[in-house]
């Protein structure tokens, strides 16, 4: 079985976002990066279905993104995946989900696929897009933010969860298709250090645009951010204080009546 | 043309509550670049539905309803959405970012050949074009992005940013769609959906959240929580140490990875506040603190706060808001 | 030769052979683990044989351990006095008087003839303490561990009545043996068997072949029985480690094709870990001081070397054969034992023979965080943390220095040369409450002028707990980082206030070929005192109990220091745990446990937070971040959130 699972390089969850001074996007100094957390759900969900299948099954990472990538690359071989390709191109910086789709459609057809997993979304633009385009570029379905996902005995089909408001939506699919893991459907394991010095010798295939047949970044221009906004500053607490605790609660009370109107 | 599509969400055969704050959204567009605001519903209910939302302004309502559509496959649902956008020649697809709202609209994106901006929390007209608000990086700030040409536009917007619209105007037209999906083309569908327990709102649309922390200490303490929550119309919710500690289900983590809400009222209770929980809860509209500790960092953020014991404050809270509710 | 000297002859031949073989045979088996260089410091070492096992001052710093000695000293007598007879047998005509004169026989044979009396004693006291009191200590899951110490206990009991039967009769038959002086005990046996109607020149034959054959069986029991201790003590207290105490050996990662790390075999040990099994007395002292043990863990160490032993004795041949043997993790010694010890040293501190139990746990956990990636699951954010933010909480690395906002502190990277580096550590970074302490010692170090700065965002976590959680891969990472950031600047000291980062920079960080004087905040802060820099104004004069942390006391040596500021604080002395200074009791967060959930038994951290209780002081005061944590969060958890906790410098920062 070819399993296929997408990562993305974003900033680390505790980094500190901050706005350029030229208000064109964020500063990038100091910035620590990780590999996309729901993209580490897909790279354990494909080297589980890959322990399942076993056989030739092989787990291929396609990664888009700068040179830095790499050792996040590495990272998911020493999980254990099998070999990478990694698209390395400055036009494909701050590229949109219609851009990265055509790319890694490209990519995913040349490579051949059975399955497809990513995350449920990028943590850096937080579109979850890409995925669904995708599955609509090779013309077959997704599932989204999946909890749960089983494979059928035969490989032609998967059970799986989806989380949605106020419960979960049980989905059935045909393979191939596009997985989106959502955080619990399982637990990322830690690369061993035998796995880290394995990762040194593994794969990793670098491709450009070029390489790729694009002569331009296809499907491009779609939209335009107009400016960057910081978060507004939140106001000082205001602590309600009484002799007694329950006149403070009343007190709490009539400000979320009256001042905040929210009761 | 500026024409606008409102995609009313249907579950369990009837419109969600986002529908009425996209029909707000679109006013606001239609109000500054004119064009024609027509209804989507699609799946069941979504006859009944078109007729529910017959007096809110609307031109036509589609609606498509069949065995084919009744559970939610993206596929299906896509086929239908794209061919009225494609119909209507909308320039602006508004849907709640949403559970289906986010799976499916990528794909009809595609399909339009369109673009599309997920988990909006405003919309508005700037220099003739529409607006769309959106936090990136997990929330810690926030673009304004638009399309950039005149290709179909897809909003999707989160629930509970936009006031709902009231009723108003003259009976809309009511369109069947004609739908030519079939179940055995679908690749891939719902097969049922299994509710969570409590049957409170969720999270993601709670208006009022009341959270606990680690200082809960136990899992059958929250039920002083649910008392609250219930009583308010409310969602319980929890903080990543808690849901770590085993008091509370992953579900109901409120945080950057768990749940992202944003109510009106957010009630926390024993929580300290880190960072990974303020992600996911610091755009609520107010933000209460309830914690024994005054220098617990969610002070720092929250709107009001109490310092005491949340096991003498909750309950004092609760006998309160029963008096005058 | 007589016939019997003859045959006694040909026995001991024998069996000397047979012992010495079954002695290379252990010695070869020791062998087969890896190397390990424990050969320096000669005279240290001799010293060490001297003192703990002649003078057996390990096993004395408890009141069972004078039997002990009792037994020690009352077997080198009477296998002296064994020897002489046998020794006679064969050459009629000798004895040790011919070479060391009458007296000094004479009083080789009174030590014999008393200490026979009070091994007999002795081992009636043991066995009434093993029956009826069931000390702590000698719990243990394997009833043959009972079944043999009686045994060999009788055995000894049995030889001592020959050896009194063999003097009695011989006095009998040669009145003229013994001075009465010499042999006052043997003499009031003769007594007695001159009462009986028996041959008194077989008896003396029976009881003299009896006796020397029970010497013979013991030295071929020995190597397999929990006696092999008298074999492995000696050796093992040669070979003991001189240096810092817990020192954990550095890995090496440069064998890129490397497919295993750690421990998971008797094999992978070194030497001295397997000679470690052979030198255990299953005294159980290191069980009785375990915290982990103590508050009903899996783990007793104790039960973990002896397991190890019995795999290693049921596995020698198999070793020697080069063959595969069983993995030693899980199956001998399980996960659960492993992750729960806190390194706090406790059982290395007892150990008579000074086993070093907490190397071998590392060892383990090594092997199965590098090699199997198989750990709690709190404990991988734990890792991550670390690794992409330099610390155990998922906190941005650049909000490290977050806390020095409106502070005024000075940073290494504008001051450059200073005098001190005030290293904060990932608790005074980050955590509210160690913040707290952090600020206490900023306002100290201004006060008193110290020419100081701290790291900032620069600082990564000391690399500490992931060493002792077995990721030495992360530690030496971490440890790399910061000796690339230390090396950028001119200082002389390091001041820490968490007795963990100043283990490691101390001991660990030199393996990393990075030397630098380090000082905890309780030893600088009487310096300053004392020095007259700081002025202490006034006293608090409240009742305070000083908690030891492991790392500062048990491992550092450093105990007098805190509480000397304290007295000077509260001008009086403090209020004593009952386990304090050496001997302290951990709280329960070493070893990374700190990140680890405590789900079986009790709270390490409430079980010494109630001994605080019982002492009834007004104040508790630590010098670790840990154990502040620990007792925070145990007072939360117990309801009594009235019992103030304070760092030392918090303290006196009140009173300067």
């Amino acid at each position: 079985m070819k399993i296929i699972t997408l990562l993305k390089r974003v900033p680390d969850t505790e980094a500190r976002i901050l706005i350029n001074q030229e208000g064109t996007g964020i500063r990038e100094d100091g910035l620590k990066y990780v590999i996309n957390p729901y993209d580490e759900y897909a790279i354990e969900e494909g080297l589980k279905v890959r322990e399942k299948v076993g056989g030739d099954s092989k787990v291929t990472v396609v990664t888009m993104g700068p040179e830095e990538a790499t050792e996040l690359i590495r990272t998911a071989l020493a999980m254990g995946a099998d070999d990478a390709v990694h698209i390395v191109d400055p036009l494909l910086e701050n590229a949109g989900p219609f851009t990265s789709a055509a790319v890694l459609a490209k990519v995913i057809e040349e490579e051949g696929f059975d399955i497809i997993f990513c995350g449920k979304q990028a943590i850096d633009d937080d579109m979850a897009q890409v995925q669904t385009i995708l599955a609509e570029m090779l013309d077959i379905p997704q599932v989204n933010v999946a909890t749960e996902f089983e494979l059928s005995d035969d490989g032609k089909k998967a059970v799986l969860s989806r989380r949605i408001e106020g419960g979960d939506e049980k989905y059935e699919t045909a393979l191939p298709a596009i997985i989106s893991c959502e955080k619990g459907l399982n637990e990322p394991r830690y690369a061993s250090l035998p796995g880290i010095m394995k990762a040194k010798k593994k794969e990793i295939r670098k491709k450009t645009l070029a390489d790729l047949g694009f002569e331009t970044k296809p499907q491009g221009g779609r939209a335009e951010i107009v400016r960057w906004l910081p978060l507004p500053k939140s106001g000082e607490c205001k602590i309600v204080e009484a002799e007694e605790l329950q006149d403070a609660v009343k007190e709490l009370v009539r400000l979320l009546r009256e001042e905040s109107k929210v009761l | 043309m500026t024409d606008i599509l409102v995609f009313g969400e249907l579950r369990g055969g009837k419109a969600k509550k986002i529908t009425k704050e996209l029909i707000t959204a679109a006013d606001r567009i239609a109000g500054e670049l004119g064009g024609e605001i027509n209804g989507l519903f699609v799946g069941e209910g979504a006859a009944s539905a078109a007729e529910e939302f017959k007096g809110y302004g609307f031109k036509r309502i589609f609606y498509a309803e069949d065995d084919a559509l009744k559970n939610y496959s993206t596929e299906g649902y896509a086929k239908v959405v794209s061919d009225v956008i494609k119909s209507t020649g909308a320039r602006y697809v508004l849907a709640g970012a949403t559970a289906m709202g986010r799976d499916l609209f990528p794909r009809v994106a595609a399909r339009v050949d369109g673009v599309m901006f997920s988990d909006c929390v405003d919309l508005r007209v700037e220099d003739g074009r529409a607006i769309a608000k959106r936090p990136v990086y997990s929330g810690k700030v926030f673009i304004e992005i638009t399309s950039k040409d005149e290709r179909p536009t897809i909003v999707a917007i989160r629930p509970n940013n936009i006031p709902p619209a009231e009723p108003k105007g003259d009976g809309a037209e009511i369109v069947k769609q004609d739908s030519d999906v079939t179940i055995d083309t679908i690749r891939a569908i719902a097969k049922e959906i299994v509710p969570l327990a409590g049957g409170r709102p969720d999270l993601t649309e709670a208006d009022i959240i009341v959270s606990g922390g680690r200082a809960m200490k136990d899992a059958s303490n929250f039920k002083i929580l649910e008392e609250l929550a219930d009583l308010l119309g409310g969602a319980v919710g929890a903080s990543r140490a808690a849901v770590d500690s085993g008091y509370a289900p992953h579900a109901l983590q409120v945080g950057q990875t768990g749940k992202i809400v944003n109510p009106k009222l957010y009630i926390a209770c024993g929580i300290s506040g880190a960072i990974q929980h303020l992600a996911g809860m610091r755009t609520s509209k107010v933000i209460v603190a309830i914690n024994k500790d005054p220098n617990a960092p969610i002070f720092e953020k929250a709107h009001y706060g109490i310092v005491g014991d949340l096991f003498e404050v909750v309950p004092l809270l609760t006998e309160e808001l029963k008096k005058i509710l | 030769m007589s016939i019997e000297g003859t045959a006694i002859l040909v026995i001991f031949v024998a069996v000397l052979t047979a012992f010495t073989l079954i002695v290379r045979h252990l010695y070869r088996v020791m062998m087969k683990g890896k190397p390990e260089d424990r050969f320096s410091r000669w005279p240290d070492r001799v010293k060490s044989v001297l003192v703990f096992v002649f003078g057996q001052a390990r096993v004395l710093a408890q009141p069972a351990g004078i039997g002990h000695f009792i037994i020690f000293w009352g077997f080198i007598f009477i296998t002296l006095g064994t020897l002489e007879n046998i020794l006679s047998m064969i050459i009629p005509a000798f004895s040790y008087s011919r070479f060391i004169g009458a007296d000094a026989a004479g009083i080789i044979v009174l030590l014999q003839d008393v200490f026979g009396i009070l091994v007999i004693g002795d081992i009636i006291v043991s066995l009434v303490r093993r029956f009826f009191f069931k000390p702590l200590r000698l719990e243990s899951d394997d009833p043959k561990t009972t079944e043999e110490a009686v045994f060999i206990l009788a055995l000894i009991f049995v030889l001592i009545l020959l050896m009194y039967g063999m003097r009695g009769t011989g006095i009998l038959l040669e009145p003229n043996r013994y001075s009465r002086l010499y042999a006052p005990f043997s003499f009031y046996a003769s007594n007695i068997i001159s009462h009986w109607n028996i041959n008194m020149h077989l008896a003396n034959r029976i009881f003299t072949w009896c006796h020397h054959l029970i010497i013979f069986f013991f030295l071929l029991y020995i190597p397999f029985s929990k006696h092999i201790h008298i074999l492995g003590a000696i050796p093992n207290v040669f070979f003991r480690n001189l240096g810092p105490m817990g020192t954990l050996s550095r890995m090496d990662f440069e064998d890129e094709d490397a497919e295993k790390f750690g421990v998971s075999k008797l094999t992978d040990f070194t030497w001295k870990q397997i000679l470690d099994l052979y030198a255990c007395t299953e005294c159980g002292r290191c069980q009785a001081a375990c915290p982990a043990y103590l508050t009903e863990k899996p783990l007793s160490p104790y039960r973990m070397i002896h397991h190890l032993r019995g795999e290693l004795m049921s596995e020698r041949k198999m070793i020697l054969a080069d063959g595969e043997t069983p993995d030693i993790v899980p199956d001998t010694v399980t996960e659960d034992e492993i992750w729960s010890c806190t390194t706090c040293g406790a059982c290395m501190q007892e150990c008579p023979p000074f086993i070093e139990h907490v190397q071998k746990i590392v060892d383990m956990r090594r092997y199965l965080v590098l090699t199997e990636s198989r750990f709690p699951q709190e404990m991988q954010p734990v890792f991550r943390n670390m690794e992409v933010n330099y610390n155990p909480w998922a906190f941005g690395y650049a909000s490290r220095a977050d806390w020095l906002d409106g502070l005024d502190v000075p940073l290494a990277s504008d001051k450059k040369r200073f005098d001190v580096l005030y290293w904060v550590g990932c608790v005074g970074s980050f955590d509210s409450r160690g913040q707290k302490i952090a600020r206490a010692m900023i306002e100290l170090l201004k006060k008193s002028g110290v020419d100081f700065a701290v790291l900032g965002v620069e600082e990564r976590c000391c690399g500490e707990t992931a060493r002792r959680m077995g990721n030495e891969y992360l530690a030496q990472m971490l440890i790399e980082g910061n000796i690339d950031t230390l090396k950028k600047y001119q200082f002389n000291r390091i001041l820490t206030t968490c007795p963990h980062g100043l283990n490691t920079f101390k001991v660990e960080y030199p393996q990393f070929g990075y030397e630098k004087p380090v000082v905890h905040h309780t030893q600088f802060l009487l310096e300053l005192v004392r020095e007259g820099r700081l002025k202490v104004k006034g006293e608090l004069g409240h009742d305070w109990t000083y908690h030891d942390s492991c790392y500062l006391g048990r491992y550092n040596s450093i105990m007098d220091e805190p509480r000397e500021v304290l007295a000077l604080v509260h001008g009086r002395d403090g209020k004593e745990f009952e386990r304090n200074r050496k001997r302290s009791f951990c709280c329960g967060a070493g070893g990374g446990r700190m990140w680890m959930e405590e789900n079986t038994g009790t709270k390490i951290s409430e079980a010494r937070l109630r001994e605080f209780v019982e002492i009834g002081s007004d104040h508790l005061y630590t010098a670790c971040p840990f154990c502040m944590t620990m007792f925070e969060d145990a007072a939360k958890v117990m309801d009594r959130e009235d019992i103030e906790v304070e760092d030392i410098a918090e303290a006196l920062v009140k009173v300067t």
